[in-house]
C-alpha cells in the first residue's frame, strides 16, 4: 500500500512543485492526470526514490521510502518520462544488463527471458542492434519492458505512451492492465485517453495540489446532463465564452464545434445535450480547481509559501 | 539578424558559459600560483651570476617570458583547452540542443565557429589575466633589495611571446580537440589529445637533442614542436649567451619559425572547419553517432526493414507466463555485473587504444635512456626499469583514471539513463565499486601491458647481446605494492569529488590542479612530505637492486597504508554525496547546521581514525627521525656555538687511528670504540683540542687512557689537558658509543650519503657519521638561512702553507680498523686485510694501512668478488655485467698511473659497490666506493667504454686526491677532478687507442660547452666550486687543458713534470693548488715562453675558440685536388689548429679488436694548419692527392672548442 502524506517539494528558484500532496493507494491502476508543470513527474520521482522531498513522507507497505529510497527499489518497476540507454549496447544486451541488476530471473534463464520480453514489446527483430540506432518509439518500448520486468510490487510509469504509435499503445495498455491485476501501478499522463482506458481511479493534479481524486465514471457522472455541444461561428466564440463555460472547441470547416458546461441545464441556442467525457471533467477540474465543480481536493493539501 | 550577429551571439553564449565553468577557474588559480612562483625568481634562464650581488637573468625579459609561456601553455593549457573546447559540441549533443538551434536561421558554420571562438576566447581571457598578474607580481610586488631577477617593464616582453608562441598554440590546442569532439562525440578521445601532445612535446620534442643530431632534422623538429620551446632552446638558450644578451636583446624573428607558427594555427583553424563540415553532415544525414560508430555499424549491422521491426508480436502470451521472479543481487554480484559492463564498454571504446600505447611509449622509452654520472648511459635492469617508469606511469594513469572515472560516473546522466539506472535495486556502494573496479581494471591493463612491454624490451635487448635479464619481482613490488594503492586512492578521491560537486568540469579542474601542483612541488618547489605525497612521487628514484625499499621502506609503507586507509572514508563520503536521490536544497541547509554536521562528523569518525593515526605516525616519526627539526636544530646549535671560536683553528696531525666497529645492518646500528693518537707537528703547543662528534649518547671519552669529560659545545667536544700538547708531543683520545644511522623515519623522499642498511653499508670519516672528526667542521649546520658568501681569496693565497681540501689536516696517519658484520657480509676498509675470522655467525675483519692515509672509510655488503692484478672488484652478485671491463680498467689504471704519475704505495686497490641511495663514487685510499649506478650499471659498449671511463676516473683519485692531496682554495679541485679526467684521457689512449680517446675527449668537450655559464666562468686558477658551472670547469675543461698542455710540452715532459710535482707535495704539510703545479711543470717545458703563453690563456684566463668554415671549395689541380676556404675563430683563444681534407671512414668497427682502435686502410687525409686569434679569420688551402669528401677542423681533437660540429664541411656527393 502506498501512502503519501503532505508531500511538499520546493525547487530552488523558488518553485513549489508539490504543495502538500496526500494520497493513498493499494492495488490496481492509479492515474495521475494533470497539465504540464502540475507536479506529476516530481511526485513520481519522489515515489521512485529519485528525488528528496522538502517535507512530507511516502510510505510503501509501511516503509518510509522517501527517507530511505533503498526500501522501494527492490519492489519498483520504473519508467521515467525521459530516458535513454547505453547506446553502444545491443537491445537484448541492454535489457539483460538491467534484468541482472534488478535480480530478475526466470526458469528459462535471463537470456531467453530478455528475448521473450523484447518479443512482448515487439522488439524481437531489433534485439541485436545497438540501442543508439533505435527510434524513439523503440527505446520507449525497451523502457516499458524493463519497467515491467520481474515481479515489482509497484510500477511507476511516467508518460509511458509518449512516442508510441496507436498499435504499440494498445499493446502497452494490455501489458499494463495485466500487471495491474495484483499490484499498484502509478500512471502519470496528460493524455486523458490513457486514463479513461486503463485507470479505475484518477487523481488530478494541478499547481502542485490534488484537485480531484475520483474514478473516470464518477467524474463523468457528475457532469451528466450538464454538457452540451453545438456549432458556433468564429466571431461568436467570445460571446459564448462569456455566457457559459466552454470545455472544448474544435474548428471544423470554419465553424467551431464547441462543448459547453451548463450546470443549470439551460444550454445556448442550438446546443444539444451530449454524454460527458473524462476530458470534459479533466478540463473543468484543472481550470476551476475542482472545488467549484463539486470535487473537493483531499484534506491536508495546504499551500506552501514560496 | 545578420550572419555575423548570429555568430557573435553563439560566441558570446559560449564565452559566458565557459567563463563560469569551474575548470577555468581552477586553471586561473593555478596560474596565480605560477605567476607568484615565477616572480620569486626561482625559475629563470640558466645564465648569469648566482652569487650575492651578481647579475642575474631577468624573468621579465622577452626570452624568459617566451620560455615560460611556451612551456606553460603546452603543459597546462593543452589540458584545459581540450576540456573547454573539445567538449563543447559533445555537451550540446548531450543536451540535445542541436536540432532546436538548427531549426533557426543559425547555420552550422555560424554555430560551430561561434562555439569555437567562445571557448578559445575564454582561455585567452584567462591567459590575459595571467599575464596581467604576472606583470603585477613581477613589477609591483617583487621589487626591492632582492629583485635582481626583475628587469624594467616592457609590455612587449609579455605580449610578443603571447602572440608568437602562445596564440598559435592556443588555436591549435583548442581546434584539434574541438574537431575530435565533433567527430567522435567521445570525451575520452578528446582527452587523449593533450596526453599525446604532452608526451610527444615534453617527452621528446623539447628534450631530445643528442649532440649527433643532424642540424636539418633538428631544425625540422623545432618547426613541428607546437610549444616553440625547442626553437627557443636550441637557438638561444642551450648554449649560454650571457646574461646581458638575455636581458637586453630582442627576440629576433625567424622566417622559418614564423611560418611554422602560422601553419600551427592554420591546422587548428582547419580542424574547426572540419568540425563544421562534420556537424553539417550529421545534421543532413540525421546521424547522431560518431563517424567511427556509424562506420562500424554500417559494416556489422545491416538495419532491418521497417516491416521486420514493426512485425506484430505473437499475441496471447502474458507477462505472467514468463515466470519472472525477483531476487535482489548481492553487493558483490552487483558490483561484478556493473564492473563487467564498464570493462566491456571500455574495451570497445577507442580511448583505451589511444591512451595505452601513448603511456607505454612514454614510460618505456624514458626508462631506456637514463644517464648516470659523467653522462654515461645506464643499463636497464628490471628493477631500474620498473623504478624509472614509476613517476610517468603513476601520473599518466592517474590522469587516465580521472577521465575514465568522471566519464563513467557521468555517462548515465549524459545518456539519460540515470533515472532507470538509479532506480535499480542495487546498493549504491556496489554501483560505485563496480564502476571503480572497471576503471582500476584500465589501470591494471596499462600496468599489465607495461609489464609485458618491459619484459619484451629486456628480452629483445638480451637477445641482442645486452647482459641484463628480466625479473618479475621489482615490477610486483614497485608497481603492485606502491603504485596500485595510488590508483585505488585516486579513483576513490575522484569518485568522492564527483559525488560532491556533480560537475565534470569542476572535477577535472580540481584533479588537474592537484596533479599539476604535486608535480610542480616535487620537481621545482619543496618536495612533498610522506604525509602529503599521495602519489608516492619519486619514491622509487632511489631504487636499489641490492635491497629495494631498505632506506625509505617503513615510511613508504606507512604512506601507502595512509592513502589506502583514506579509501573507506572517501567511499563513505561518496556514498553519502552520490546523487542517486537528488538532494533537496532546503534539507541540505538543514544538514549544514552545526549540530547536524557534528553528528555526521561523529559518524565518519571511525573511518577517519586509521588515516589520522597513520598520518600522525608519519608526521611525528619524521620529526623525531634523522631529518627532523630536532636533528637540524642540533646541527645549527653546533654551528652557532662554535663558528666564531673555532673556524680557523688548525689541528695537530692524527698519527694513528685505532677503530673497532661492530655493525648490525638489520637494525641500522653500530657499536663503535677506538682511539685517535694526535701528534703535534706544529711549532706551538695545544692547550685545547676540539673534536666533532655525532648525536651519539652517551659517549664515553678517555684522554691518554683515562676517563675524561670534555666540554660539550653542542657536539664539539673540547679536550683540555693540564699540560698542553707540546710540539712533537702526542696524546690519545679514546671513545666508545652506540649509534644508529639512519635513525627513525625520513620526512620525505631523498637520498642519504652514508648509511647502515640491510642492503649495504657505506660510511666515511669525512664527517661525524660514524667516527668523531678532529677539529671544527665549518660546513656542519649550515643551510640557506646561515650560508655566507664564499671566501674571496687573494691571488697569492697559496703561498706558504695551505690546508688540505680533503681529509683530516696535518700529516697522513696509519689505521687499524676492526669491523664486525653478519657472516654473509664482506666489509672493506683502507689498507690491507690482516685478519678475518667467523664466529657465531659474525665475521670480523681487520684492515691495516700499509702506507699512511689521510682519510678512511668502511663499505660492506653481500658481495661477490672479482680479483685482478693487485686489484679487486666487490659487487652485488647480480651486477656482474661490467665487472670484467671494470676490473681490466682498474688493473690498467693501477699499472699505468703508477708508471705515469707515481708508484702505487699500497698493496691492493679495491672497488666496492653500494646501494644507489647515494649516487657518488669516492676514491678513499685503496678502498674506492661506487654507487651501483656508477660503473656497475653503466651501459658500456665497445664504442663508449663507459664503465672503463668511470673506473679510470675514480682510480685516478688514488693519485690525484690521495697520494697528492690538493689544497683548499681556488684551483685546488682541478688538481683532483681535472687531473682525474686527464688521466682518463691518457688511459683511453693507452688501452683503446686514438679513436676512443677522441670519443671521450669530444664527450667531455660537449659537457663543458653545455654546462658552462658564460657570465660566471672564471679561470682555472680562480674556480673554487662556489658558482654554477664550476664543476664542468674543474672536471672537463681541467682535463682538456691538461691534454692540450701535453701537446704543448710533449707527453714525456709533462709526465715527468707531474711526477716531480707529486714527489714534491705528496707528504708535504703544504697542500698544492694549480699554481704550484704550474711552477713545477714550467721547469719541464721545452719552450718556457710558449708554456707561459699557453698557461696565461688557459689557466689564468677564460678563453675557448669556436671555428667556422666558409667558402670551402675544391678543384682538381696538378696531380691532385686543391681545397680552399676560409676559417674564422668566432670564439676566443689563440691556438694552432689543423685542418684536414679527408675521404672515407677513418675507423673500422671490428668486433675482434677487443674494443681497440682499428684504423681503416682506405682512409685518406691531407692537412694544413692555421693559428687564429679571437675574431680572426684566414684563408687556407689543402693539397690532396685524392678527391676529398669532407673538411674537418682539428681532426685529432687536440684543441678544446665550442660547437665542433660547426667546424666540419661536407662536399656534396658527386652524381
Amino acid at each position: 500500500m502506498l501512502e503519501i502524506r503532505t508531500l511538499v517539494k520546493v525547487y530552488p528558484g523558488p518553485v513549489a512543485a508539490l504543495q502538500g500532496v496526500s494520497l493513498e493507494a493499494s492495488r490496481g491502476m492509479l492515474g495521475l492526470l494533470g497539465p504540464n508543470g502540475a507536479g506529476k513527474t516530481t511526485l513520481m520521482r519522489i515515489v521512485a526514490g529519485l528525488l528528496e522531498p522538502t517535507s512530507g513522507a511516502v510510505y510503501f507497505d509501511g516503509e518510509d521510502v522517501a527517507g530511505d529510497p533503498r526500501r522501494i527499489r527492490r519492489k519498483l518497476g520504473y519508467l521515467p518520462q525521459h530516458f535513454g540507454f547505453y547506446p553502444h549496447l545491443a537491445g537484448a544486451a541492454m535489457l539483460r544488463f538491467l534484468l541482472v541488476l534488478k535480480g530478475v530471473h526466470a526458469p528459462q534463464g535471463v537470456k531467453r527471458l530478455a528475448d521473450e520480453l523484447l518479443e512482448r514489446v515487439n522488439l524481437r527483430d531489433a534485439a541485436r542492434r545497438k540501442v543508439g540506432t533505435w527510434s524513439g518509439g523503440m527505446r520507449q518500448r525497451l523502457g516499458v519492458a524493463q519497467a515491467l520486468a520481474g515481479d515489482p510490487r509497484i510500477v511507476v510509469v511516467d508518460e509511458p505512451t509518449a512516442g508510441l504509435d496507436p498499435e504499440e499503445r494498445l499493446r502497452f495498455y494490455r501489458l499494463l492492465a495485466e500487471v495491474a491485476e495484483d499490484r499498484l501501478v502509478l500512471l502519470s499522463t496528460h493524455i486523458v485517453e490513457d486514463i479513461s482506458v486503463l485507470c479505475p481511479r484518477v487523481v488530478v493534479l494541478t499547481g502542485g495540489r490534488i484537485v480531484a481524486d475520483t474514478t473516470p465514471r464518477r467524474a463523468r457522472a457528475r457532469l451528466e446532463g450538464a454538457i452540451f455541444e453545438g456549432a458556433v461561428e468564429k466571431d461568436r466564440m467570445a460571446d459564448l465564452a462569456d455566457r457559459c463555460e466552454v470545455t472544448q472547441a474544435v474548428l471544423i470547416e470554419g465553424r467551431n464545434r464547441v462543448r459547453v458546461h451548463v450546470p443549470d441545464g439551460a444550454p445556448p441556442e442550438g446546443f444539444e445535450p451530449v454524454a460527458p467525457s473524462l476530458e470534459d471533467a479533466y478540463l473543468l477540474l484543472t481550470r476551476n480547481r475542482g472545488a467549484e465543480n463539486g470535487v473537493a481536493p483531499p484534506a491536508g493539501a495546504e499551500r506552501v509559501a514560496p | 539578424m545578420n550572419s555575423f550577429a548570429r555568430w557573435a551571439a553563439v560566441a558570446r553564449r559560449e564565452l559566458s558559459s565557459a567563463l563560469r565553468r569551474p575548470s577555468y577557474w581552477f586553471l586561473f588559480g593555478i596560474l596565480v600560483l605560477v605567476a607568484w612562483g615565477f616572480s620569486t625568481g626561482n625559475v629563470r634562464i640558466s645564465s648569469g651570476d648566482a652569487t650575492v650581488g651578481g647579475e642575474r637573468a631577468h624573468i621579465t625579459s622577452v626570452f624568459a617570458q617566451s620560455m615560460f609561456q611556451s612551456v606553460l601553455i603546452t603543459a597546462m593549457g593543452a589540458w584545459f583547452l581540450a576540456i573547454g573546447a573539445g567538449l563543447v559540441l559533445i555537451r550540446d549533443a548531450e543536451h540535445r540542443v542541436g536540432e532546436i538551434l538548427h531549426s533557426t536561421r543559425l547555420t552550422v558554420r555560424e554555430y560551430v565557429w561561434g562555439s569555437f571562438v567562445g571557448a578559445a576566447v575564454a582561455f585567452l581571457v584567462i591567459w590575459g589575466l595571467y599575464l596581467g598578474l604576472a606583470a603585477g607580481f613581477n613589477h609591483i610586488l617583487a621589487t626591492g633589495e632582492d629583485a635582481r631577477h626583475i628587469g624594467p617593464f616592457a609590455a612587449g616582453s609579455y605580449l610578443y611571446p603571447a602572440l608568437l608562441l602562445g596564440l598559435p598554440q592556443i588555436v591549435f590546442f583548442a581546434g584539434v580537440p574541438f574537431f575530435l569532439g565533433a567527430w567522435t562525440r567521445r570525451p575520452i578521445v578528446v582527452f587523449a589529445f593533450p596526453v599525446a601532445v604532452l608526451l610527444v612535446v615534453l617527452g621528446f620534442l623539447v628534450s631530445w637533442s643528442p649532440s649527433w643530431l643532424d642540424p636539418a632534422i633538428n631544425r625540422a623538429l623545432m618547426f613541428v614542436d607546437p610549444s616553440g620551446f625547442r626553437w627557443l632552446d636550441e637557438t638561444f638558450l642551450k648554449l649560454d649567451r650571457g646574461v646581458d644578451f638575455y636581458n637586453t636583446a630582442r627576440l629576433p624573428l625567424d622566417t622559418g619559425f614564423l611560418l611554422s607558427r602560422i601553419m600551427l594555427a592554420a591546422v587548428g583553424l582547419l580542424a574547426v572547419e572540419g568540425a563544421a563540415r562534420n556537424t553539417a553532415r550529421r545534421l543532413l544525414h540525421g546521424d547522431t553517432d560518431s563517424l567511427v560508430v556509424g562506420f562500424r555499424r554500417g559494416r556489422r549491422n545491416q538495419v532491418p526493414s521497417v516491416e521486420a521491426v514493426s512485425k506484430p508480436a505473437s499475441p496471447g502470451t502474458t507477462l505472467g507466463e514468463l515466470g519472472m521472479r525477483t531476487t535482489p543481487l548481492g553487493f558483490l554480484a552487483a558490483a561484478r555485473t556493473i564492473g563487467r559492463a564498464e570493462i566491456r564498454e571500455l574495451i570497445v571504446r577507442p580511448g583505451i587504444y589511444l591512451f595505452v600505447p601513448l603511456i607505454l611509449y612514454q614510460s618505456v622509452s624514458q626508462s631506456l635512456f637514463a644517464l648516470g654520472p659523467f653522462d654515461a648511459p645506464l643499463l636497464v635492469t628490471a628493477g631500474a626499469m620498473a623504478a624509472r617508469q614509476f613517476n610517468t606511469l603513476s601520473l599518466l594513469v592517474c590522469v587516465l583514471l580521472m577521465f575514465y572515472a568522471v566519464e563513467s560516473l557521468m555517462k548515465e546522466r549524459a545518456q539519460r539513463f540515470a533515472d532507470i539506472y538509479r532506480a535499480m535495486p542495487v546498493h549504491t556502494g556496489a554501483m560505485l565499486l563496480g564502476k571503480a573496479a572497471g576503471n582500476v581494471a584500465v589501470a591494471g591493463l596499462v600496468l599489465g601491458t607495461g609489464l609485458v612491454a618491459s619484459w619484451a624490451v629486456i628480452t629483445v635487448r638480451q637477445l641482442l647481446g645486452n647482459p641484463v635479464g628480466f625479473d618479475l619481482w621489482p615490477f610486483l613490488a614497485a608497481w603492485g605494492g606502491v603504485m596500485v594503492p595510488t590508483f585505488v586512492f585516486w579513483t576513490a578521491f575522484v569518485t568522492a569529488a564527483f559525488a560532491l560537486v556533480r560537475n565534470r568540469y569542476a572535477v577535472y579542474g580540481l584533479g588537474l590542479a592537484i596533479l599539476i601542483y604535486t608535480v610542480f612541488e616535487m620537481n621545482v618547489g619543496e618536495p612533498l612530505s610522506w604525509v602529503t605525497n599521495w602519489i608516492a612521487w619519486n619514491s622509487l628514484v632511489f631504487w636499489s637492486d641490492m635491497g629495494a625499499f631498505s632506506l625509505h621502506g617503513r615510511a613508504l609503507l606507512l604512506n601507502r597504508l595512509l592513502y589506502l586507509s583514506l579509501v573507506p572514508l572517501l567511499l563513505v563520503l561518496a556514498l553519502r554525496w552520490f546523487g542517486r536521490q537528488e538532494f533537496d536544497a532546503i534539507r541540505i541547509l538543514h544538514r549544514l547546521r552545526p549540530r547536524a554536521l557534528l553528528r555526521s562528523g561523529l559518524l565518519l569518525l571511525p573511518f577517519a581514525v586509521p588515516p589520522l593515526v597513520l598520518a600522525s605516525a608519519l608526521f611525528f616519526g619524521g620529526r623525531a627521525g634523522y631529518e627532523g627539526p630536532d636533528a637540524e636544530e642540533a646541527r645549527k646549535d653546533y654551528w652557532r656555538r662554535n663558528v666564531a671560536t673555532w673556524t680557523d683553528f688548525r689541528m695537530p696531525s692524527v698519527s694513528h687511528v685505532e677503530l673497532d666497529v661492530d655493525l648490525e645492518p638489520g637494525e641500522r646500528s653500530a657499536s663503535v670504540s677506538g682511539a685517535y693518537t694526535f701528534f703535534n707537528h706544529r711549532e706551538a703547543p695545544y692547550s685545547r683540542l676540539p673534536i666533532t662528534a655525532g648525536p651519539w649518547e652517551p659517549i664515553e671519552w678517555t684522554l691518554d687512557g683515562e676517563p675524561h669529560e670534555p666540554d660539550d659545545r653542542s657536539g664539539l667536544f673540547v679536550f683540555t689537558r693540564d699540560e698542553p700538547l707540546a710540539p712533537g708531543g702526542s696524546l690519545t683520545v679514546g671513545f666508545r658509543y652506540d649509534l644508529q644511522r639512519l635513525r627513525g623515519l625520513s620526512t620525505r623522499i631523498g637520498g642519504s650519503g652514508q648509511f647502515i642498511l640491510d642492503s649495504g653499508i657505506v660510511l666515511s670519516a669525512f664527517g661525524p657519521t660514524f667516527v668523531p672528526v678532529p677539529g671544527y667542521l665549518p660546513e656542519l649546520g649550515v643551510d640557506e638561512d646561515n650560508r655566507y658568501d664564499e671566501r674571496e681569496y687573494p691571488d697569492d693565497f697559496y703561498v706558504g702553507e695551505t690546508e688540505p681540501a680533503l681529509g683530516w689536516g696535518g700529516r697522513p696517519f696509519t689505521t687499524r680498523i676492526r669491523i664486525t658484520v653478519p657472516e654473509e657480509y664482506t666489509a672493506n676498509s683502507v689498507g690491507r686485510l690482516v685478519s678475518e675470522e667467523i664466529r657465531e655467525g659474525r665475521r670480523t675483519v681487520v684492515w691495516e694501512s700499509d702506507h699512511p692515509v689521510r682519510l678512511f672509510n668502511i663499505v660492506a655488503g653481500r658481495y661477490a668478488v672479482a680479483e685482478g692484478r693487485g686489484t679487486a672488484i666487490y659487487y652485488h652478485p647480480e651486477h656482474d655485467y661490467n665487472v670484467e671491463e671494470m676490473s681490466s680498467a682498474l688493473d690498467a689504471a693501477r699499472e699505468h698511473y703508477s708508471e705515469w704519475f707515481h708508484p702505487f704505495p699500497w698493496e691492493r686497490l679495491k672497488v666496492s659497490e653500494f646501494p644507489a641511495y647515494a649516487g657518488y663514487a669516492q676514491g678513499f685510499p685503496t678502498n674506492i666506493t661506487f654507487s651501483e649506478g656508477i660503473g656497475f650499471l653503466t651501459k658500456s659498449d665497445p664504442r663508449s667504454h663507459a664503465a672503463f671511463a668511470v673506473v679510470a676516473h675514480e682510480a685516478a683519485h688514488q693519485w690525484w686526491g690521495n697520494i697528492l692531496t690538493q689544497g683548499r682554495g681556488p684551483g685546488g679541485t682541478m688538481l683532483s677532478e681535472g687531473m682525474a679526467q686527464y688521466a682518463t684521457i691518457l688511459l683511453h689512449e693507452e688501452v683503446y687507442g686514438d679513436r676512443y680517446r677522441i670519443e671521450f675527449t669530444k664527450r667531455i668537450e660537449d659537457s663543458y660547452g653545455n654546462g658552462r655559464f658564460v657570465d660566471t666562468e672564471r679561470s682555472l686558477v680562480k674556480t673554487d666550486g662556489s658558482r654554477q658551472g664550476d664543476n664542468t670547469v674543474f672536471y672537463d675543461k681541467g682535463g682538456w687543458v691538461m691534454w692540450m698542455l701535453q701537446q704543448e710540452m710533449g707527453r714525456e715532459n709533462l709526465l715527468a713534470g707531474l711526477r716531480a710535482f707529486i714527489d714534491l707535495y705528496h707528504s708535504n704539510s703544504d697542500f698544492p693548488v694549480v699554481q704550484d703545479m704550474l711552477a713545477v711543470l714550467r721547469d719541464f717545458a721545452p719552450d718556457p715562453e710558449a708554456f707561459d703563453a699557453f698557461t696565461a690563456q688557459w689557466f689564468f684566463d677564460v678563453v675557448v675558440p669556436e671555428y667556422r668554415l666558409s667558402g670551402v671549395s675544391k678543384e682538381r689541380g696538378g696531380r691532385g685536388w686543391v681545397v680552399r676556404g676560409t676559417m674564422e675563430n668566432v670564439g676566443t683563444a689563440r691556438m694552432r689548429v689543423e685542418i684536414a681534407a679527408t675521404a672515407n671512414e677513418r675507423w673500422f668497427d671490428r668486433g675482434d679488436a677487443g674494443g681497440r682502435t682499428v684504423a681503416s686502410p682506405s682512409h685518406l687525409d691531407a692537412r694544413t694548419w692555421v693559428e687564429l686569434d679571437a675574431g680572426e679569420s684566414a684563408d687556407f688551402q689543402v693539397l690532396a692527392d685524392f678527391d676529398p669528401e669532407r673538411i674537418v677542423v682539428d681532426p685529432d681533437v687536440l684543441v678544446l672548442q665550442l660547437r665542433r660540429e660547426g667546424a666540419v664541411f661536407d662536399f656534396p656527393e658527386q652524381p
